[in-house]
Formats: structure tokens, sequence, C-alpha cells
């Protein structure tokens, strides 16, 4: 479903992602694990279309959506759920839902995904009609994936779920990626530093280090304390 | 012979050389026939190339966003010409007396309160500043000339001819290029440009960055009030019409045309636009919509202004030489 | 005292006038955070056009509105091109903050001399809407005025509207609150972005059209509209709308009352004052959130 083959991206002349190849089958759930500071959001950022890819293809169901502008990649069915959240603080919990159904495509299932996603995040309907600025860290991360579910995803790119969340807060939100993927079929690409939850939601992982993918392991080949040596 | 010609183009020899060369070539200037008139225009020349390159210490290297600088030039003028006039001070005191009062004012109203915020309330501020002094002068019309303004200020010393003159500005021009030299290359002006485009490492420093900016405001202040001051003893006379729109414009059009952020970029810049000053009077009433549409022009197409346009002839020269060392 | 309630009253129209203004500019930097410095020549055309066009027709309340809703559809395809083929461009590449600000001013004077050049320097003005005047509990008030005011309140009530109820009016204040999670929901920021500067340069225009008739007409006034622009929206806090309003009208006010008290000379720098005052106690203004 998702293709990257030889991404290479830079933040001004600091060489981010080496060569990046890895994929993604319809359905799946990866997991991308590495230390702080050596590309997981970039790569996130350079799939979605919000940060340019210098070399290299990503290709989404058959096509090359490397150049496509951020907007469109969302039309396509790309949903990217980012670890800063980028909520929009003025408007309530139901405003930014709203808003999650921008594109036509989404417009049209609005109803259907809104009761969905409060009956995953039943919190989300109790305060609907609150202000998101002032929700707490959990609560507004349940917006955040909330609202891209909204926008009628087959792929969802979630950037690091877990900052900052109480356990509780960690099992609700990782139980939601699990019955979007079970109950509706949305492919999960998820990014993680903290490696317990990810590792126990996902069929595949893959390790980035440095700017480049180290390995890639089966869920029962991986090795916590494999992976977590690869940090140092 | 074209290795050896390489070898002499040992870039730091040569630009010590090529610095000297133009020092000596600028000295014996009026001296190889130069006219009245072209000694006039390089002493506009000197001046507001002081000015638009403290403008551009403040705009390319600080990120300061300061838009007064012109009516920073005019209060420091204003400054001399009025206490050598109504007081008898030696201009050479005044001019100094000038730079002071104009640092004095620009740090105290526009340094202190908008430099903490964020780049637009400088520009805002400073803009504001600079319509809001016309109606001081009026008001101070006793000893300002209001809307007449100043006329028959003593020059630098008494019974100076335009060549002498033409020393004291060149002097200064070159004094001042060297005092921005060592700023440029002072540990803490290395950090800060390097910092530049860098918002997180600047949060961090948070209060450094306050104060660093306030100093490099006065110094640029200090030195655009002393060139006010050159100004008017050289010229003899000041209008409120250095405040209006068309000096402005041409100190804009001076930075961007030569590249912002670049050491040399508005010596040439106001180069370019004192000595084609000329022929901008030839279109008369539309010499305004000229200026605005060549500084159009030059930030969607050339930003880098005319340093760019050197450093790529620069890269064909280099391309051509490559091509006959086959 | 009987000058003191008509400073007030002036005071008030005025503000009225400055706030509509001042919405396009907090328009246009809410959403995308350019700060219009081209702001004074956009109202300059919207007033010039409105003029040139009751010049050739015969004149009456038909030919007037004619006049208006031409200049404001020229403004916001003007706005929507200018962005769509300048400022787009500027804002991709680094700098952009600075780069805008002297391509917008350049761009301004440019502009202001060719209207020079088209309409030449004699100062003309807009004829008002409905003459004569009527009391109200001693005070002399205009009939062009309370329409100028009726006006306002409308335009604002639209807009309002326009930003709460459809669907680009809510795109648009999501863009003002997150780029990035516009970005996220698919929301084609380019397009917003040009279709704010269309919608900003139409509301700026027609402001400009009612500052002519009640104010006089020369290419050069561009300038104070601006600058009185630019203190209003810091005083009310940049990007908010609410505090643009607020902030017009006390500021309309208190420049009413500078002017009755001490003369108009000393407008320009009690506009000085109160704005380095602003910044050094409030530099987010009254209901603003951003610094």
């Amino acid at each position: 479903m998702l293709d990257v083959k030889g991404v290479d991206s830079y933040y001004a002349n600091l060489h981010v992602l080496e060569q990046i190849s890895f994929n993604v089958e319809k359905g799946e759930k990866v997991a991308l694990f590495g230390p702080n500071g050596h590309g997981k959001s970039t790569l996130l950022k350079t799939i979605c279309g919000l940060h340019p890819a210098k070399r290299g293809s990503v290709i989404f169901e058959g096509q090359d959506i490397t150049s496509s502008p951020a907007h469109k990649i969302v039309e396509m069915g790309i949903a990217y759920i980012p670890e800063e959240r980028y909520l929009f603080t003025d408007m309530t919990v139901y405003e930014n839902l709203l808003m999650g159904a921008y594109t036509p495509k989404a417009k049209g299932k609005f109803q259907e995904n809104l009761s969905y996603v409060y009956e995953i995040f039943p919190r989300l309907k109790e305060r609907k009609n609150q202000i998101t600025s002032t929700l707490s860290g959990g609560e507004s991360r349940m917006v955040a994936v909330a609202r891209g579910l909204m926008s009628e995803p087959t792929l969802l790119l979630v950037d690091e779920p877990s900052i900052g969340l109480s356990p509780s807060m960690r099992k609700v939100v990782f139980q939601s990626l699990e019955s979007v993927n079970r109950e509706k079929n949305i492919t999960i690409l998820i990014v993680e530093q903290e490696i317990r939850d990810a590792l126990k939601l996902s069929e595949r992982i893959y390790m980035l280090k440095k700017g480049q993918i180290i390995f890639e392991r089966t869920a029962e080949e991986a090795d916590v304390k494999e992976i977590e040596k690869a940090y140092f | 012979m074209l290795t050896a010609m390489n070898k002499l183009i040992n870039k730091k020899h040569y630009n010590y050389f090529l610095v000297l060369a133009v020092i000596v070539g600028l000295a014996v200037y009026p001296y190889a026939g130069a006219t009245s008139y072209m000694l006039h225009l390089f002493i506009l020349f000197f001046i507001w190339a002081v000015v638009a390159v403290y403008w551009n210490l403040l705009l390319g290297y600080y990120g300061i966003f300061s838009l007064g600088n012109v009516a920073f030039m005019a209060i420091g003028g204003y400054t001399s010409a009025i206490l050598s006039i109504t007081y008898d001070i030696p201009p050479m005191i005044t001019i100094l007396l000038g730079g002071i009062a104009a640092c004095l004012l620009v740090t105290l109203f526009l340094g202190l309160p908008a430099l903490r915020l964020s780049g637009i309330y400088i520009a805002l501020l400073s803009l504001v500043f600079a319509l809001t002094i016309p109606s001081v002068l009026t008001l101070t019309r006793d000893f300002s000339g209001g809307g007449v303004g100043l006329h028959s200020i003593p020059g630098f010393l008494p019974g100076l001819e335009r060549f002498q003159n033409y020393y004291f500005c060149m002097v200064f021009f070159l004094f001042a290029m060297f005092i921005k030299h060592r700023i440029i290359h002072s540990k803490a002006g290395l950090a800060f440009v390097a910092l530049r485009d860098s918002e997180d490492f600047a949060s961090t420093l948070g209060v450094n960055r306050y104060y660093e900016k306030l100093k490099v405001f006065a110094i640029s202040s200090f030195m655009t009030g002393i060139a006010g001051g050159f100004y008017v003893h050289s010229q003899g006379d000041i209008t409120p019409s250095l405040l209006g729109i068309e000096p402005f414009l041409l100190g804009v059009a001076m930075i961007e045309l030569g590249g912002v952020g670049t050491f040399l970029g508005p010596v040439i810049g106001s180069a370019a636009i004192v000595f084609g000053n000329e022929f901008l009077r030839l279109a008369g009433t539309l010499r305004l919509a000229i200026l605005g549409g060549l500084i159009c022009f030059v930030i969607l197409f050339y930003p880098g202004g005319l340093m760019q346009f050197f450093s790529q002839l620069g890269d064909y020269y280099n391309k051509i030489i490559n091509y006959f060392r086959k | 005292m009987e000058s003191f309630v008509n400073a007030i009253v002036s005071g008030l129209i005025s503000g009225s006038l400055y706030a509509v203004m001042a919405l396009g500019l907090t328009i246009i930097y809410g959403i995308s955070r350019v700060f219009n410095f081209g702001h004074g020549v956009v109202a300059l055309i919207g007033a010039y056009i409105a003029w040139a066009i009751l010049q050739n027709l015969v004149f009456s309340t038909a030919t007037y509105i004619v006049g208006i809703v031409v200049s404001m559809v020229f403004l916001s395809g003007f706005g929507y091109l200018l962005y769509l083929l300048t400022i787009g461009p500027l804002l991709r590449k680094p700098g952009w903050e600075i780069s805008t600000v002297l391509f917008m001013l350049g761009l301004g004077i440019m502009l202001e001399n060719i209207i020079l050049q088209i309409f030449g320097p004699r100062i003309k003005s807009l004829p008002i809407f409905v003459s004569d005047h009527f009391r109200l509990f001693g005070v002399r008030v205009n009939w062009h005025d309370l329409v100028i005011l009726v006006l306002v309140i409308l335009i604002v009530i639209a807009l309002n509207y326009f930003f709460k109820a459809t669907k680009t009016g809510q795109a648009m204040r999501a863009v003002s609150q997150s780029v990035e999670g516009a970005n996220v929901v698919g929301i084609n920021i380019n397009w917003i972005f040009g279709l704010t500067f269309g919608l900003a340069f139409a509301v700026t225009g027609f402001s400009g059209v009612m500052l002519g008739t009640k104010y006089y007409l020369d290419p050069h006034i561009g300038w104070d509209w601006m600058v009185i622009g630019f203190v209003i929206v810091c005083f009310g806090g940049l990007g908010s709308v609410s505090g643009a309003i607020l902030a017009a009208l006390i500021l309309g006010i208190i420049e009413a009352l500078s002017i009755v008290y001490f003369g108009s000379v000393w407008v320009w720098p009690i506009w000085f004052v109160i704005f380095v005052i602003i910044l050094l106690v409030r530099p987010q203004g009254i209901l603003g959130g951003r610094s």
C-alpha cells in the first residue's frame, strides 16, 4: 500500500533521512522505533507532504505522491496525526472534528464517522462543546486521533501518540488504534519512542537510527532488549 | 600564465590588495580630474553608504526589522544643525552630539519598547516614529525651521571647499566600514549571525539576545545620526523632505538592490542609487513609481541583489577558467 | 460641554470607519501572518475607482452602489492574483517576514504614484451618501454619519456570519489558529491565503470609499490611513477582529478629543505616544492572544 524508496530528506544542510526504504501492506500495523531527533517525525512529515524529499519516491496505492501537496494527500486517504497535535485551539472538540471532515469525501461520511469516533472516545462526546485549548494532554491527543479519523483515511500515520500521557490514557489511545484497524481495516504506521505498547500493537517493526533504517523484524521475532540496545 | 594568475588570486591576499587599491583610488580621485559635480555625488554616496550599511547591519545581520533609519539620520542632522547654528558650537562637536542624540532618542523610544517583541513591532513603531517627526519639527519651528528647514549651515571647518568635504566624508565612510567589519567579526556578532535563523536556539538565549540587539541598535543609530551630521554640514541645508517617502524608498532600494545581509551589498546598492538617481530625475513625476517597481522586481526575482548578480558572474568566470584549463 | 460630547460622537464615527479599515489588515494578518504594508494604497484604490466611476456616470444612488460594487469586485480579484503571483512565492522562501513587507511597501508606493499620474494631485472628494443632519439630545448628528455607522455594523455582522457559518470561512478560521492543523485536515492553504487577500482587499476598498466621503481624497492620504490601521491593530491585539473594532472606537474618540483640545498638529505625536505606551504596557493588545 505504501512504498517508500530511497528517500533523502534535509533540514537546511542537515541530512536528516538517508536512503530510507520500507513498505507497509494494506491492513497492516507497522511500528517505527528510534531515538529522539533521528528523523522519525521527519519521515512521517515527508510521506504526507509536509516536508519535501530531496531524493527518492513515496508511492501510495500505486500513485507517486512524492511531490504532491499535503491537502491532496489527505484527499487520497492518508491522515497524519502529529505529535504536536496542532489542534484548532479556539474551536470546540466538535468543531475540530467538523474541520477534520473537510474534504468532500470525508464530508459525505461525516455523521457516520462522528458517531464512530464518539463510540471509541466516549470522553470526547462528553466534552464535545469544550474549547480544545482547555483540554488535558490525553484528551487533546484523543481529539487529534479522532480528527484524523474524520478525514476517511485508509492509512493513519501516528506520530508518538503516547508522549506525555498517563498509562491509562495510553491504553485508551492504543486500544482505539487497534479497534480502528480491526473494524475499519485502516492501515497503521506508528512512530514511537516508547517500545512496549507499540510493540504489542504492531505486526512488523522497523528501527530508525541516525536517519537510516538499521533493521526490520516481525512482531514475533522482535526482542525488546535488542531494540533498547539499538537506542544506544 | 593563467595558473600564475590563479596563484595570485589567493583569496586573503586578493582581498587586502583590493581594499588597498580602492582606498588609494578614492584618495587620489579628486586630483585625477574629478568634476565638482562628481565630488558632490561621491560625498552623497559616502554618507548614504554609511546609512545603508548600518541599516543593513540591523536588517540583514541581526534580523532587527527597523524601518526608521533615514529618520535616525534626520535626527542626527537636525540636532547637529540646530546646535551649530543656534549656539555656535563647532560642527565637529555638534556632529558627535547629533549622533548621541539620535542614539539616545531612538534606543529609548524604539529599542526599549519594541525589541523584546517579535520583528514586526519594530517595523511598525519605527515607521510611525519616522512619520511623527515632521509634526515635531512643525511644533518646534522656531529653532528647527519647520517646513522651511534650516539653511546656511556651517561646514566642518570655516571656509572649506568641496574637495575637502570629500575627504572628511571619505574618512568617515572608511571608518564606518571598519567599525562594521569589527562588529560582524566579533565573537558576539558571529554567534548572532549563526543564530539568526534558528528560533529554537534563540529562545534559550532569551535575555542575552535582547541586550545584544539593544547594543547593536544603539551603535547603528549612533553611526547613522553621525552620518546625518555629515550630511548637513557638507550640504549646508536640511528640510523635512528628508523624512519623506522618497529618501525612505531610496534607502530601501539601496539595501535591496545591493543585497540584504551582505557586507558590500549596501555599498554597491547606495552607489547604484546615488549615481543612478540622475537617470531617475529624468523620469520626472514617475520617479517613485520606477523606484517602487524596481524594489518589487528585485525582491521577487533577484533577492540577493547585485551581490547575487556579481557572484553569478564570478561563477561564470570560474567556469570559463576551468574550461580553458583542459 | 457641547464640544466635548460632539467630540465623542465624532470620535465614535471616525472610530467606526477606522474599524472597517483595520479589519482588512486584521484578516490578512490573522490568517496568513503577513502584515500588509500596502494597506493604505488598497483603500485608496477602492476610493479612486468609485470616484472614477461616479465621474463617468450620471450620479444617483444606483450608480454610487455600482461604483462601490465594481471597486470591491476589482479589488478582490486584484488581491487574489497579487497573492498568487507575488506574496505566495515570497512566503515559501526564508526571510519572508522582511521581504513581504518591503515588497508591499515598494508596490504601495508604485501604485500610489500611478494613481497620481492617472488622477492628478488635486484633492477630490466622494459625495456623501445623504445630506442634512438632525439633533439628538442637543448633539448634532449627520445622516451621512449614521448611514456609515449602519453600514459598518452590517459589514461586521456579515463577516461574522461568514467566518462562523460558511465552510470557507471556517477553514480560514482554522488556518488562523493552526496552519499545520489545517494542512493535516486537507485544507488547501495556498488557496485559502489567496481568498483571504481577496476578501480583505475588498473590505479595505470599501472602507476607503467611506473614508473618502468623510475626509478628502488625495494620492498620499493612504499613508495616514494605513498607520492609523497599524496602531489600531496592535492596540486591539494582532489577529483579533473584536479587539480591532474596540480599539478603533477608543482611539477614534481619543483622536477627536485631542483635535478639539490640542489642535490637529498634535495628532501624530499623540498616536506615537499611544503606540509606545501600548507596546510597553500590553503588547498583545486589549483582546489579543499573540504578541
